[in-house]
């Protein structure tokens, strides 16, 4: 089983230190960079399946040159390979650039299944995976809690999460399927895996080596633009009760009271 | 005339969901500002209850009775009809809900028209002929306003975003086919499971009870969901909860969970890291209760008890019952 | 909890360091920190963190490739050591003992031996020890009065050991013993790997500490405990000089402790600091704290970059490497004892109470002064390589 999973470097959310430049793009420079954390879900994922039925795992990543650093974490973690599209033109794609690029880039391989990570954490709406899907009239599986390919029938069953339960979906490979959390935490690089990533191969492909026309996309090409930017409003003062758990309780009531909210 | 359109979503039992009434109350807004008419997409293979529904929002609705969504996964085949319908002007401005429908139909409608998508839209005004999109970024210490270059794109909306209110007139249903084969895969659903106890969708709870690592099992979150049964509201839950396995990740809260955006969220043991911080931070009222009072939670509740939450939420619930009885 | 971060340049660590610290600092603070003050407490060995970091292969760092190791330097195993330490001591001591055990394997065993010993000591399954200390010899190393005896295939082996650490929970115990009572002080001893348990090994009983308390520091009795002659590590008489290059290629990993429990200590009085509010400001904001904080951070900054030096120049193996390896620890425990006593200053009453971890930092950060040689011992190597031995 061949399976490719969508990797993003993202700002680390846990320094806190994302900001925009001056032309009102991410300011990549302020920020130490990690794997979008919900794309090492996906990859989490990834390796339990080819654990269970052999196989290889390429990771796929469109990011500036740099982003090479980030992705070898996710190899320490068991990936066999990985792809970096990188090109100064696509500083600055939208979603519609971001996902006809990381199809081309699919469009070169060869693979049972396209995993991608539920959204990103530097401002992802989580709708690429579905414009690639569609762009390579791929099946289509997002919300997944469950991921059960079948070799011998191609086909792969996947338990996509409702508001209500679950729905058991099922399609052909190959596939492009959105995880969630819900498929199992990601395990830790063990230490083998690091040095053994050092010998890994990180590909560095640019929009001509996919042979896409870069007039359509990056920055230039885009279809969005921020306008503006501004501080959050503050919230008001936080009012500090302590006393008897009475005491406590009373005043919950009473400020929920007081804004109406019971 | 332009038109603003909103494409409907639907619940399990085919009526229409929550976020696109507000979606729909939107658009409505939208198209009075631009001059432009406000207009509705159901895609199904029995649209009418949410049809009907979406019309008392938005002066039209296409209805499409489409049989091939019968057992197969809707957000593809609904993007290919939107497409089909709203044609190809880069002008034309659709809406759809954040949620996971919403996102698989942005992203698949993108692919499919071009248009551009801006996500997780905190608000929405019209401004030099187009819309001007409000995203909360970077955990919510910045606010970007955005819009599109050609004037025209697909905006995802996060539910709470506006309240919804039906018009004053019912808006007519046009009943339609759908114009043509399927270019995407269909995928099938083999079958549907109703899990017991699964709650509504916390994004759209008016007041969420969340308990965290303080809550300290599966048996304290059953305290979590009486509080959040006295006040009518969804019990919602932090990372480290879900990942101790006390309550299922449908209800998880955060950076890699929901975004939520309750008038009250009620903290329950909740430290209030950056991950979950993101994920609650635009409730309207935050109130939270925590034996350390300089849990990071502090620094943006609104109320913060200090204290045990055992010994509050009791006495918690014996006060919301006193004021109930 | 706030965490300085130090910005290593590029120079210095390798991609591979980087991401190995990173992942055991990962490690440290998701699965360790919440145990450290359970397991100091409880003073009972934690298994699970034994468990955890042979399973992340935090054990198999100092073992080569071929042996099922990972085949890290001293650098990356120090830096492993510093993360683990800066969440927990007693935790950190477990992969310091691992490679203290196995190091007179590393510097004299047959290749023979280590294709023996080293597979499961690198997969964890194993824990070694260092069995050199007596109740009677412990700076003075050349005192030790443990005897083996040869008889037939093997060494008969009598004596008690004393402050070994993990010697009741390893299965390896590198021990040193008198095969040759009248040779020269520096020629009457040998070294063996006793494998345990054994006939006639008993653990005796286990110290209550100061600090490190979940790690096990056992007294150890041998009544004529065999052990094959194929487990001598070296040759008869080698014992001493074992023992010397072991412990200067050792001493940077207690050197490693020392810092990462400073830094643990820095991190949470910097936390402390700001949060904390006394006359209408944060106590960081008074001079007197401000200070201290500065010099904290200086002397943990100056005691971390002398230990890469180190381990760099004892990697090289220069002449010189007993002196680097002193240094490193005289300056990097002397360091943690400072910082740790500060940083208890900084939070006051809740520095001395275990609300905050820091007291149990301070504790722990004496041995460093201690172990593996005294501050005293330290000085007396570094002087001697300044001065050369003092004639006879």
């Amino acid at each position: 089983m061949h399976i490719v999973v969508l990797t993003k470097p993202v700002p680390d959310p846990a320094a806190a230190a994302e900001r925009l430049g001056p032309d009102h793009r991410l300011d990549r420079a302020a920020s130490p960079a990690v794997v979008n954390a919900n794309d090492e879900y996906a990859l989490e994922a990834a390796l339990k399946l080819v654990e269970a039925s052999g196989g290889e795992i390429t990771l796929l990543t469109m990011a500036p040159a740099g982003g090479a650093d980030t992705m070898r974490k996710a190899l320490a973690m068991g990936a066999t390979r990985g792809i970096q599209v990188t090109d100064p033109v696509l500083a600055g794609s939208d979603v519609r650039s971001t996902a006809a690029v990381l199809a081309a880039a699919l469009g070169e391989l060869t693979f049972d299944l396209v995993l991608a990570g539920a959204d990103t954490s530097d401002g992802g709406g989580g709708v690429v995976p579905a414009g690639i899907a569609a762009l390579l009239r791929l099946p289509y599986l997002s919300n997944a809690a469950r991921i059960e390919p079948d070799a011998g029938s191609g086909r792969v069953k996947v338990r996509r999460i409702t508001p209500t339960g679950y729905d058991v979906l099922e399609a052909p490979m190959p596939a492009l399927i959105v995880c969630t959390q819900a498929l199992g935490e990601p395990r830790y690089p063990s230490l083998k895996g690091i040095m053994a990533a050092r010998s890994k191969e990180i590909a560095a492909r640019a929009l001509a080596d996919l042979g896409s026309d870069p007039s359509g996309l990056g920055g230039a090409a885009s279809t969005t633009t921020v306008l503006e930017t501004r501080r959050p409003p503050a919230r008001g003062a936080t009012t500090v009760v302590r006393g008897t758990p009475g005491e406590g309780a009373a005043a919950i009531v009473n400020f929920l009271a007081t804004r109406r909210i019971i | 005339m332009a038109t603003i359109w909103v494409v409907g979503e639907l619940n399990g039992d085919g009526s229409l969901a929550r976020v696109s009434t507000e979606a729909a109350t939107l658009a409505r807004t939208l198209a009075t500002a631009a001059g432009a008419e406000a207009a509705g997409i159901v895609v199904a293979a029995d649209p009418s209850s949410a049809a009907t529904e979406l019309a008392t929002y938005v002066s039209r609705v296409v209805s499409i009775t489409d049989p091939e969504a019968a057992g197969h996964v809707w957000a593809s085949i609904a993007a290919e009809r939107v497409a089909e319908v709203i044609g190809s002007d880069p002008g034309t401005t659709v809406l759809v809900g954040a949620g996971p429908d919403g996102r698989d139909v942005a992203g698949a409608l993108s692919a499919l028209t071009g248009l551009g998508v801006l996500v997780n839209a905190i608000g929405v005004t019209w401004a030099d002929g187009g819309p001007a999109v409000e995203m909360s970024v970077f955990g919510g210490k910045l606010i970007t306003t955005s819009g599109f270059t050609s004037k025209g794109g697909i905006i995802t909306i996060r539910p709470n975003t506006v309240t919804a209110e039906v018009a004053g007139t019912i808006g007519r249903i046009e009943p339609a086919a759908p114009s043509g084969s399927l270019s995407l895969p269909k995928v099938a659903i083999t079958e549907q499971v109703v899990e017991a106890g699964a709650a509504a969708p916390i994004e759209e709870a008016r007041i969420i009870v969340s308990g965290g690592r303080g809550v300290g099992g599966a048996a304290g979150f059953e305290l979590v969901a009486s509080v959040a049964a006295a006040l009518n509201g969804a019990v919602g839950a932090t990372r480290a909860a879900v990942d101790a396995g006390w309550i299922p990740y449908a209800q998880q809260i955060g950076q890699t969970g929901k975004i939520v955006k309750p008038e009250l969220y009620l903290a329950l043991g909740i430290s209030g890291a950056i991950q979950h911080k993101v994920g609650m931070q635009t409730a309207g009222t935050i109130v939270a209760v925590n034996r350390d009072p300089d849990a990071p939670i502090a620094e943006f509740a609104d109320l913060v008890v200090v204290g045990d939450l055992f010994e509050v939420v009791p006495a918690l619930l014996l006060a919301l019952e006193a004021r109930a009885g | 909890m706030v965490t300085v971060t130090t910005r290593n340049p590029a120079d210095r660590l390798t991609e591979e360091q980087i991401l190995l610290r990173d992942t055991v600092r990962q490690l440290a603070v998701e699965r360790i920190a919440p145990r450290a003050a359970e397991i100091d407490r409880t003073s009972e060995f934690p298994e699970d963190i034994r468990q955890l970091l042979a399973q992340q292969d935090v054990l198999g760092l100092p073992f080569p490739v071929e042996f099922g190791g990972v085949g890290g330097d001293l650098l990356t195993v120090c830096l492993a050591i510093e993360e683990i330490a800066k969440a927990c001591a007693t935790s950190s001591l477990i992969l310091i003992v691992q490679v203290l055990g196995s190091l007179p394997l590393t510097l004299a065993g047959t290749p023979e031996q280590q294709a023996r010993f080293f597979p499961a000591l690198a997969s964890g399954r194993t824990l070694a020890a260092f069995g050199l200390t007596e109740p009677e010899a412990g700076s003075d190393v050349a005192a030790a009065r443990t005897r083996a005896v040869r008889d037939g295939d093997g060494y008969v082996l009598n004596g008690t050991k004393r402050f070994i650490t993990n010697g009741s929970v390893a299965g390896l115990i590198t021990v040193f013993a008198v095969t040759d009572p009248e040779a020269p002080r520096h020629r009457r001893l040998s070294c063996f790997a006793v494998e345990v348990p054994t006939p006639g090994f008993r653990v005796e009983r286990l110290e209550h500490k100061l600090g490190i308390r979940g790690s096990p520091t056992a007294e150890l009795a041998f009544e004529d405990v065999r052990v094959p002659a194929a487990n001598r590590i070296g040759a008869e008489g080698d014992g001493f000089s074992i023992a010397m290059a072991t412990l200067d290629r050792s001493r940077p990993g207690v050197a490693a402790q020392a810092v990462g429990i400073a830094q643990g200590a820095l991190d949470t009085a910097v936390a402390y600091a700001r949060d904390r509010r006394q006359f209408n400001q944060r106590i960081g904001d008074f001079q007197m704290v401000a200070a201290m904080l500065a010099d904290m951070d200086s002397q943990i900054e100056a005691a971390r970059q002398l230990l890469y030096t180190a381990c760099a120049e004892i990697e090289a193996g220069g002449p010189d490497i007993g002196r680097w390896s002193a240094m490193c620890k005289l300056v990097a425990g002397d360091t943690a004892m400072r910082v740790t006593t500060d940083a208890v200053q900084v939070l006051g009453g809740y520095g001395y109470i275990d609300e905050f971890p820091v007291e149990r930092m301070m504790r722990d950060a004496k041995i460093t002064q201690i172990y593996e040689g005294t501050q005293q011992v330290q000085r007396l190597v570094i002087a001697r390589a300044l001065l050369g031995r003092p004639a006879s």
